[in-house]
């Protein structure tokens, strides 16, 4: 007998909390074969994302640390990877796009792939600059793509002035594009200091920050049913 | 008056030997840029020389009044020895410090040189070691990374951190290689005569990596390299540290330093009045943000009285400090810090 809806919901979000990435790809197979049931998009994010919403509120209560949420990242990666071709372009989230990388002079990117994912799973277009990112690149990038939001990570005090420079840059030729600052030395003084118009300061609150994220999506797509 | 020199000051500390008042100095980087655009170098050529890399840490003590010079700069000197690359920012216009451009990709793949220690800038900063001895005004400190920041350096840290979770024994084998390399290396700076060593295992704190699993991964290999140590030793954490205070004390380290996540009260009544404290003043936020000295002094007080030994800043100073504001941290610790600290008495 094939799974409702909420036993579908119910299981790939526990899929993802158990970092079980053969589960997430049986189960999104699974949701594929019973186009009946749910869509895609439904299993995504109330499946996937409401899964990770669990993840950073395990990771808040210290239950989960990073090694396990780059698990559940994994995870909820091979579910996506399988459900999101089949979700219509109309479907596909909110249509809007992010310019992302770590900032030049730092090799860090675990903070930068987790926001990252966040992205991914809300169905935004992203481009992803890497790490040790010069800072140009972020204003040529923003500028190409039209990009909503730039979001630039720095491990170390000492690369996370090159933030400021580049929100400078974009806000005089985009004061409307939104600028994340994201790292361990970036605090809500450094981000209001520098222009900024959100902050996470260690990759677990860039989940968390990441995930409420989602959840306010969630909230919206479910308010415009 | 004082009545010791810098390095008395420094070596008597270290011995929890009674001195004058407090020293200034980190086991992180103080370089100042006013110290690099005297001597009329840019920051990028700083780590490239032995005479560039001893003579701005003299400059900057000089100038700042600190009692103790601390090298290399960067981070990157072992994973470039072992054949990650190096890269400078010669061209950029902001302080950038040297990165690693290149990792492995898997922990089978990496290859370490047996004659890393000969290799790229390592034979360079040992110079740069002999200038300093040779100077001998300064106590000289040595850092080095922990075995599983170094691991971050020369393969991806996602690797590492889901295969602590999925592959505990390949990540067990492979910190125990990076172990070797960090005490290979910090042995050979002991050898050279520092007086004092400082093992940084800063991407370990609890913002990454729960108590559990700092217990099973990286404490015993911490063990291991502070048993190897003769010489005067701190380890460093950054980041969330507070649940993990008593597993750091348990280390064998001669000192404990914290940046400002840590809550300095609880951390000494856990370790008591016997270990030496270090810490915490946020380093960009003080000497850098900071417009008004008298600030700075608050922020200095507040870690004398939280119960540091010697007020550090949490990580290396960021280069473009106010000069005022270097000033308030080394006069405050000179003058508030004229009193015994916990682990240290006075003259």
């Amino acid at each position: 007998m094939s799974k409702s809806k909420e036993e579908f919901y119910k299981a790939l979000s526990e899929a993802v909390v158990e970092y079980d990435e053969d589960a997430c790809k049986e189960l999104s197979q699974e949701v594929l074969d019973n186009p009946d049931t749910l869509t895609p998009m439904e299993a995504v994010m109330n499946g996937l994302a409401a899964g990770m919403e669990e993840v950073g509120r395990l990771y808040d209560t210290h239950e989960y640390f990073v090694p396990e949420v780059l698990m559940c990242a994994d995870a909820l990666y091979a579910g996506l990877g399988i459900l999101r071709p089949h979700i219509p372009k109309a479907d596909a989230g909110v249509n809007a796009q992010v310019v992302i990388g770590s900032i030049q002079g730092d090799v860090h990117d675990i903070g930068k792939n987790l926001v990252k994912m966040m992205f991914d799973v809300a169905g935004w277009g992203v481009h992803d600059l890497g790490r040790d990112v010069p800072l140009e690149q972020f204003v040529e990038k923003q500028l190409d793509t039209n990009s909503e939001v730039v979001a630039m990570s720095a491990m170390m005090t000492t690369t996370m002035l090159g933030m400021k420079k580049v929100i400078a840059m974009i806000k005089e030729k985009n004061p409307e594009c939104l600028i994340m600052l994201g790292g361990a030395p970036v605090t809500k003084d450094v981000a209001n200091l520098f222009g900024a118009d959100g902050y996470a300061d260690s990759a677990g609150n860039a989940v968390s920050e990441g995930i409420k994220m989602i959840g306010r999506l969630r909230e919206f797509q479910a308010s415009k049913k | 008056m004082a009545e010791l020199t810098s390095k008395e000051r420094v070596n008597k500390f270290f011995k929890k030997e009674p001195i004058d008042t407090m020293p200034v100095f980190s086991g992180m980087g103080t370089v100042v840029i006013q110290a690099v655009n005297e001597m009329g170098v840019k920051f990028a050529q700083v780590h490239t020389t032995a005479e560039l890399l001893a003579g701005s840490a003299l400059k900057s003590s000089e100038m700042c009044g600190l009692d103790a010079v601390v090298i290399p700069y960067d981070m990157a000197t072992v994973a470039e020895a072992v054949g990650c690359g190096l890269t400078l920012y010669e061209n950029s216009a902001d302080i950038l410090y040297p990165t690693v451009p290149n990792k492995w990709e898997t922990l089978e793949a990496v290859d370490i040189p047996a004659d890393f220690m000969k290799r790229a800038r390592m034979p360079m900063v040992d110079e740069a070691f002999e200038i300093l001895l040779k100077d001998g005004r300064f106590g000289v400190g040595a850092w080095q990374l922990g075995p599983f920041t170094l691991a971050g350096q020369i393969i991806e840290l996602g690797l590492l951190l889901k295969g602590a979770k999925k592959n505990k024994e390949a990540v067990e084998a492979f910190l125990t290689k990076m172990t070797d390399i960090v005490i290979e290396s910090i042995k050979h700076y002991e050898s050279l005569g520092v007086d004092f060593l400082n093992i940084r295992e800063m991407g370990s704190g609890t913002d990454l990596l729960s108590p559990k699993m700092w217990n099973s991964l990286i404490q015993p290999h911490l063990i291991r390299i502070f048993s190897e140590l003769k010489t005067p030793s701190v380890l460093h954490i950054c980041g969330g540290t507070d649940m993990i205070v008593p597993l750091m004390n348990q280390c064998g380290a001669d000192a404990l330093s914290f940046d400002q996540k840590n809550t300095i009260t609880k951390t000494r009544e856990v370790v008591g009045n016997d270990v030496i404290v270090l810490g915490n003043f946020d380093p960009y936020g003080t000497m850098v943000q900071m417009e008004n000295p008298a600030d700075v002094e608050t922020a200095m007080k507040k870690c004398i009285d939280d119960g540091v030994d010697a007020v550090w800043p949490g990580c290396d100073l960021w280069p473009d400090v106010k000069m005022d504001n270097i000033k308030a941290w080394v006069n405050t610790s000179r003058e508030y810090g004229r009193k015994p600290s916990p682990a240290i008495g006075r003259l």
